[in-house]
């Protein structure tokens, strides 16, 4: 006798249709061997009715699963499988699989796989049996999958059943497949017997790893891994068969009896649950009780507007605001800004520097708001993206935070909204190249060492000789079989999920407890949990997430502005730099940018004195411009040209004109190429959003072929030529993943306006600020320094006398016997000095270095051993300072500074205080140092050095006779052979630049950039990859202000260098 | 080109891959980046140390007092040597040809103390010399961070601008003493010769030989036994002394005129008692009759196990007696049929029944089956050697399918599914239909 809710109703579209209940996807990491979209597509292939996904203690691939399926009549079905860690008294551990029935039961789920996550490890889960009995789980259904008889004997598998019956009454069905294994029929007679026992139901259940069989191969590979072996020893962890996979409905007709067909088909339709049914419900924190959010938005927004406009808002942006209000209110979004409000107040508040971006940042509302800088008065932007009215997608604002102190940030959402209600949301880490490559090289046995070597061997752009063929030629294996089951295997795998890892910062806060929306589970870092889903997910499913990102500019930004203040004796803002300043635009156009925001990078700084920024808008542009979209859409050239008058700028149509306007006709930001899309071929908003994330999708998956038909049938019909559809599509190929957002390029350029000015005006404040920020940029200390003192910073050296824990600014009075520490004066006209801070010292703990300047006596420390009694610092600290040099007024040199710390003993108590003041006598043995061994030695104890550069010393001494300066060859013509010898400090091959490699020479006058054909890098790999100290023979060429110098010979100096520790930074 | 065990980093190179800018110490990724098709073998410390032992063994021959150094070094006492070779230079000369017959690159160096010594050696500047003076020279112009100081003494060193050993040894001891710790004088010392440097002796490793000359020859097996039975019970005392056992012998039967016979004999377990070797080398000589009359027979055991307690030894003894019954068992029947001609069959984790089972050498039974493995499936017990097409239509189907596709990886693919059937013969057949839609007959059950 059956109980009522295992009646079918007979409803069904189509009584001969199956539901498969038992899924993995691959986001059971190496268990599923298909990922969630496949099964979803087969299942809609064959005709089934529902598809449940039922991930390992797991829900993360849902919402994929929901994107394939959700202009399908296949029903989705969210749910998860589990095994017990313990087992119900004289029972065996339960497996089973519990389906969300509705949304409440969905809630219920999430909530137990938080539980079970949130007590484990990272990846891990932990679910006991008591959970189950204490979690409410009335809204969700249960399939257990019986044991086998090898591990349970019928009594306590049984015991197993009548448990689970008694917590899922009338909600429990037993899963029966059919993978035709031995032992199969016995499993079967097993299952007929406690259903009878337990007066259950049986359904049918695919038990799936993979869509389709073809994927068998993957499935061994993934258990092998999973069982850390290789194929060979996997043995009975493999599978028998490959029959765990989506099979024809008349399969499954043939192996199961209809009733156990049926139930399936009662089970689906208990399951109303759909994920698209989530919605966000937001946090009614922020609004004070007695208003609504809509008003309480105004009230802050008109509050702002006084703030920023003290002499009214212009017509113009009051026409604005009114404008997104009312857009705003349409789409409920009042509380995604207010939530940003709040968040960005509060670092206000804290004095954390902080700028939004994004399109719907760069809006009047929120410049009222504070939330960013972007003055929509002063900068004619389109805010287009503003808020998409067509496309049902949360706004999206990205916030930048001081990267030392974002951490505050991210604490307060937690304090404000507790953790059970804010959590980060996860980036899935997914199979790369190597990784795969490694993986399937060990399942199949292949020796790692040649994996590595094969590895190490494979040029991934080298386009020509495909990565296959590459290991064709290593002959890892003499079985072609094998090595062509390799490929398939490395390109299936290619792109799994690994594990879940934590986005850099996008919060996701809800209303209710998070863990009804989503699981949580634990990253890796201690004290952060992440969601399950990831930024694309919570987009597919219109969640809303803020992101709290770090940007170490506004770090060096907030303490140069702090610095600033302290000089003019008074408070200076941001807003008090004044705009469009042309001092600064002058310095930017001659490519002088070293630790400017943004521009900074080689490329940057060869494009600035061919672009000439001179208004705010041309930093837009420059911030865009140098990246490989705009460079592989081939929209550089032609921009610069129009720009300089040499090439005619002119529009198809009107519509494309106001589109391409601002940037003279060529497409440079991702919204003119969305736009375009619209405009010339007639794409719908929501169709142009799909190119959007097509594109973005581009380089590891997406296919933009759908596109391109479309894209130049609609332009066709608007009366294009051919010739101007193909380019357009080009371009957006190029484009693919790499466009850069011009909404987010406005807050860029800001803050590049911002940092070029501060280095113009107020360079020691400067280069102090980035020092003390470290690390962030493109540039070492060391090369910081260097160019500070290029532009007249004088910097002076560490001493436990004068320095601070951080770099300080320092007024230049003759050295007096008193030590300056008052750190600014407010006279300009005596110029700061930079001195470096106790922070520069490798190794030395924060704790020694401040207790170093806060226990310096009036008149300053006398010896060495007054230092260590008066600081109480350990020898290791002292030890470093003196190898630093730190104590220049009562040591003669390092080495006997060291000499002296060696053999301390803890004076006796009695004996404190009395004379230790006394500095010990040299002692005559020890080698003074010569200046080689102090520039050794300072780039080992601080990574930089104040005396000469290694490049003049050597000079001095002869070994470079023939080579010329960095400064010399400003005056030598181009087309000259050339000789130039530097200190390697950066090796780049950019994806764009086919095979060149970008060499970045350092001498003491300056740098030096080399450019290494292929051919050359080919012949000369040795010198190229090793070399410290580089030699180099070539061509110099000079086009404008931008010069570099096309290697020939390349010879290996470092030999001169040995005792020199200088690392390159090298970019692949 | 030679990397660490860990395979990240690059320990030797060839004068090949040095010449293209590989070093030891480099990591392995840059050396790969150099010379894309670099061979690399991986460090085996086990064999380093055999290595070792091997040259040390030779080398004894020379000196009588030697040293190891492991992993690459070994030192030689060899001041008393001179006069027995007629002074240094002999003694350099017979060490070094030595050193060139064995095919092996070494670096020598003579020092007056071994710490000296040793890093002479590894400067590769050694001379055949005796000249103090000119062994201090030498020495003093090591760089630091070449003398073997821990690297935390090194870089403590480094920072006080010590570069080489004669800055450290210009440097007061006392002094020294108290700033850098007695360690780093006490290394200095040693080097220069102001401290003792006790070194250990190396032992040549025990091994057991015992010949026995006859004053006749003899001319069967069965005279050898008796020699034997005394020498046997020699090794027995030997290993019972030692608290060691052995699983081979060596036995050399040498003949008056033609080339002595080798006769390897291997007991299936270790094994100390001289009545267990004597009736396992009495099955040998059985099965191979000598093949002329011996004049001389040397046994030599080179093979030590520690010994075990006592095993499965319960109350009543029981257990162990199946053990010994089953060990003798198997001793006998390998030394009756000679080694590898026994062989034992096993269960191997596999689906594909062709390699379900494998024949692996005979094992010491174990105490106890090993935690239940997953249970065996319904397999027929006679597995055919391979499989028989399948001509006749089966009667009955008794169960199946069962399927089985596995086995992609190695080219013996698998994809079948299996039936059991009764024949019309009335057989109880394994059949199965391969991917080709053929039957065939895969084994039959009793």
């Amino acid at each position: 006798m059956q109980s009522e809710s295992y009646k079918s109703d007979g409803h069904y579209e189509n009584p001969e249709s199956y539901a498969e209940l038992h899924c993995f996807s691959n986001f059971s990491f190496l268990t599923g061997a298909s990922h969630p979209h496949e099964l979803a597509e087969q299942a809609a292939g064959l005709g089934y009715s529902a598809l449940a996904i039922t991930d390992a203690c797991s829900v993360a691939g849902i919402p994929r699963a929901w994107a394939a399926l959700k202009n399908s009549p296949v029903k989705l079905i969210t749910g998860s499988w589990f095994e017990l860690s313990d087992a119900p008294p004289r029972a065996c551990t339960p497996c089973f699989i519990l389906l969300a029935r509705t949304r409440k039961g969905y809630g219920q789920l999430c909530q137990l796989i938080t539980s079970a996550r949130r007590r484990a490890e990272k990846g891990q889960y932990q679910l006991y049996y008591r959970d189950l009995e204490v979690h409410p789980l009335d809204d969700c259904l249960c399939l257990w999958l019986p044991p086998t008889l090898a591990n349970a004997d019928s009594q306590q598998a049984l015991a197993a059943g009548e448990w689970l019956l008694r917590l899922f009454d009338r909600r429990l069905w037993l899963a029966a497949s059919r993978t035709l294994e031995s032992g199969e029929e016995q499993q079967l007679a097993r299952i007929r017997w406690l259903a009878t026992e337990l007066r259950c139901p049986i359904t049918a259940s695919g038990d799936v790893h993979m869509h389709c069989r073809k994927r068998q191969p993957l499935q061994d590979v993934l258990t092998a891994l999973r069982n850390h072996t290789n194929l060979e020893n996997a043995g009975h962890c493999l599978f028998q068969n490959g029959e765990r996979y989506l099979r024809p409905v008349a399969v499954l007709q043939r192996l199961f009896p209809t009733a156990w067909l049926q139930q399936t088909q009662v089970i689906a339709q208990q399951c109303t649950f759909e994920p698209g049914s989530l919605r966000y419900e937001y946090p009614p924190d922020l609004v004070p009780s007695g208003t609504c959010a809509a008003g309480y938005l105004l009230k802050l927004t008109r509050e702002g507007e006084r703030r920023r406009y003290p002499e009214g808002t212009p017509l113009q942006v009051q026409a604005l605001i009114h404008k997104e209000l009312g857009l705003i209110s349409e789409m409920q979004y009042e509380h995604y800004f207010l939530t940003i409000e709040d968040i960005v107040a509060f670092a206000r508040g804290r004095g954390i520097l902080c700028q939004g971006r994004g399109s719907a940042a760069n809006s009047a509302v929120c410049y009222c708001l504070g939330i960013t800088e972007v003055n929509p008065a002063k900068v004619d932007l389109l805010f287009e993206r503003f808020i998409s009215k067509d496309r049902n997608e949360p706004p999206d604002i990205d916030v930048d935070f001081e990267h030392q102190r974002r951490e505050e940030v991210i604490q307060y959402i937690y304090q404000r909204y507790s953790r059970d209600r804010a959590a980060i949301a996860a980036t899935v880490i997914r199979y790369r190249p190597r990784s795969t490559i490694r993986d399937v090289g060990k399942v199949l046995g292949f020796d790692p060492l040649l994996v590595e070597q094969l590895l190490d061997g494979i040029d991934w752009r080298d386009k020509a000789t495909p990565w296959r063929q590459q290991i064709l030629d290593k002959n890892l294996t003499r079985n072609p079989n094998v090595a062509d089951q390799f490929f398939t295997l490395v390109n299936t795998l290619l792109g799994f999920p690994r594990h879940l890892s934590q986005h850099v910062g996008g919060f996701v806060i809800s209303a209710g407890p998070l863990a009804e929306l989503v699981p949580i589970e634990n990253a890796a870092m201690a004290d952060r949990t992440v969601i399950q889903w990831d930024k694309n997910d919570l987009e597919s499913l219109g969640l809303m997430k803020v992101d709290v990102l770090a940007l170490g500019i506004l770090t060096a930004i907030r303490k140069a502005l702090e610095m600033i203040s302290a000089q003019l004796g008074r408070p200076f803002h941001m807003q008090d730099i004044p705009q469009e300043d042309p001092d600064t635009y002058a310095m930017l156009q001659t490519g002088d940018s070293v630790g400017v925001f943004q521009v900074e990078s080689r490329a940057q700084i060869n494009m600035l004195p061919r672009l000439k920024p001179a208004t705010y808008y041309d930093l837009v542009v420059q911030v865009a411009i140098v990246r490989p979209g705009p460079i592989q859409g081939d929209m550089v050239h032609p921009y610069l040209k129009r720009r300089h008058g040499l090439e005619p700028v002119n529009y198809p149509n009107q519509a494309i004109q106001r589109v391409l306007e601002r940037t003279l006709g060529v497409p440079i930001f991702q919204e003119q190429v969305i736009r375009l899309a619209m405009v010339a071929a007639g794409f719908s908003g929501g169709e142009a959003d799909q190119l959007r994330r097509a594109m973005a999708a581009w380089k590891s998956h997406g296919d933009l072929t759908p596109f391109r038909d479309k894209l130049l049938s609609g332009m066709k019909e608007r009366g294009h030529t051919d010739d101007f559809a193909e380019r357009l599509y080009q371009q957006i190929c190029g484009f693919g993943g790499y466009g850069f957002p011009e909404s987010h390029a406005a807050s860029f350029a800001l803050l590049v306006y911002v940092s070029a000015w501060i280095k113009r005006h107020y360079p020691a404040a400067f280069y102090c600020a980035l020092l003390n920020s470290q690390p962030m940029g493109f540039y070492s200390a060391s090369q910081l320094v260097q160019d500070a003192r290029r532009h007249g910073v004088d910097v002076q050296p560490l001493d436990v006398n004068h320095s601070q824990w951080d770099h300080t600014l320092q007024s230049q009075t003759p050295q007096s016997q008193a030590p300056q520490s008052q750190t600014l004066q407010t006279q300009t006209d005596n110029p700061l000095s930079l001195r470096l801070g106790l922070s520069q010292i490798r190794g030395l703990s924060q704790q020694a270095g401040t207790s170093v300047s806060a226990k310096r006596p009036e008149n300053g420390y006398t010896s060495s051993s007054q230092l260590r009694q008066l600081t109480g610092l350990n020898q290791r600290d002292m030890e470093l300072l003196a190898g630093a040099n730190a104590m220049p007024g009562f040591t003669s040199n390092r080495h006997q500074a060291y000499w002296q710390l060696l053999g301390h003993e803890q004076p006796a108590e009695l004996f404190i205080g009395e004379d230790n003041n006394a500095p010990e006598p040299a002692c005559e043995q020890l080698p003074t140092p010569n200046e080689g061994q102090n520039i050794a030695a300072d780039y080992s104890s601080q990574g930089l050095t104040l005396q000469r550069h290694p490049l003049a010393l050597l000079r001095e001494q002869g070994h470079l006779s023939f080579c010329l300066s960095a400064s010399e060859l400003n005056t030598i013509e181009p087309g000259r052979p050339v000789q130039v010898a530097g200190l390697v400090t950066g090796r780049q091959r950019p994806g764009t630049a086919s095979g060149v490699t970008f060499v970045t020479l350092e001498d003491e006058t300056g740098n030096i950039n080399v450019v290494v054909w292929l051919a050359t890098a080919r012949q000369q790999r040795k010198p190229l990859l090793t070399a410290r100290l580089l030699h180099v023979k070539g061509v110099l060429e000079r086009e404008g202000d931008i010069m570099h110098i096309m290697a020939g010979k390349l010879s290996d100096l470092s030999h001169l260098i040995k005792a020199l520790p200088v690392s390159s930074r090298n970019f692949h | 080109m030679i990397v660490d065990a860990s395979g990240q980093k690059v320990l030797q190179a060839c004068t090949q891959a040095s010449s293209q800018g590989v070093q030891p110490g480099m990591r392995l990724k840059t050396a790969l980046s150099l010379v894309a098709d670099l061979a690399m073998v991986r460090t085996d410390p086990q064999q380093e140390a055999r290595v070792l032992q091997d040259q040390a063994r030779w080398l004894y021959r020379c000196a009588a007092h030697i040293t190891l150094v492991p992993p690459d070094g070994l030192l030689a006492e060899i001041g008393s040597l001179q006069k027995l070779y007629g002074g240094l230079p002999a003694v350099w000369e017979t060490v070094e040809q030595g050193l060139n017959e064995r095919r092996l690159t070494a670096w020598l160096g003579i020092g007056h103390t071994p710490l000296a010594a040793r890093l002479i050696a590894r400067t590769g500047k050694g001379e055949c010399s005796a000249d103090q003076g000119h062994m201090l020279r030498l020495l003093e112009q090591l760089p630091l961070a070449e003398a073997e100081f821990d690297t935390q003494a090194c870089t403590r060193l480094q920072r006080l601008g010590l570069n080489t050993l004669g800055n450290l040894f210009a440097l007061p001891a006392a002094e020294l003493a108290r700033r850098l710790g007695p360690k780093i004088l006490a290394h200095s010392q040693k080097i220069q010769g102001t401290r003792p440097d006790p070194q250990t002796p190396w032992q040549p490793p025990h091994r057991f030989r015992q010949q026995a000359d006859f004053v006749e020859d003899i001319e069967h097996s069965q005279g050898l036994l008796f020699p034997l039975q005394r020498i046997l019970s020699e090794l027995e005392e030997d290993l019972c002394w030692r608290q060691q056992e052995t699983d081979s012998l060596n036995l050399l039967l040498c003949y008056r005129y033609t080339e002595p016979t080798r006769l390897h004999i291997r007991t299936s377990g270790p094994e100390h008692r001289a009545e267990a070797f004597l009736n396992l080398i009495r099955l040998r000589f059985e099965q191979q009759p000598l093949q002329a009359p011996v004049v001389s027979l040397v046994l030599l055991v080179k093979r030590f196990i520690g010994r075990e307690a006592a095993s499965g030894q319960d109350l009543l003894g029981e257990t162990q007696d199946m053990n010994e019954a089953w060990h003798t068992l198997i001793s006998r029947l390998q030394a009756r049929l000679g080694d590898g001609a026994l062989q034992q069959l096993a269960p191997h984790a596999d689906h594909r029944p062709e390699q379900a089972w494998a024949s692996a050498d005979v094992k010491r039974k174990q105490r106890k089956a090993s935690a239940a493995e997953n249970p065996l499936p319904c397999r027929p017990l006679w597995l055919m050697h391979k499989p028989q097409p399948l001509h006749t239509k089966p009667q009955a189907w008794f169960s199946g399918p069962e399927r089985i596709s596995s086995g992609w990886w190695d080219g013996q693919r698998v994809q079948r599914d299996y039936y059991i059937a009764q024949l019309p013969s009335g057989q109880l057949a394994w059949v199965f239909r391969d991917a080709s839609q053929g039957w065939h007959i895969h084994g039959w059950f009793g």
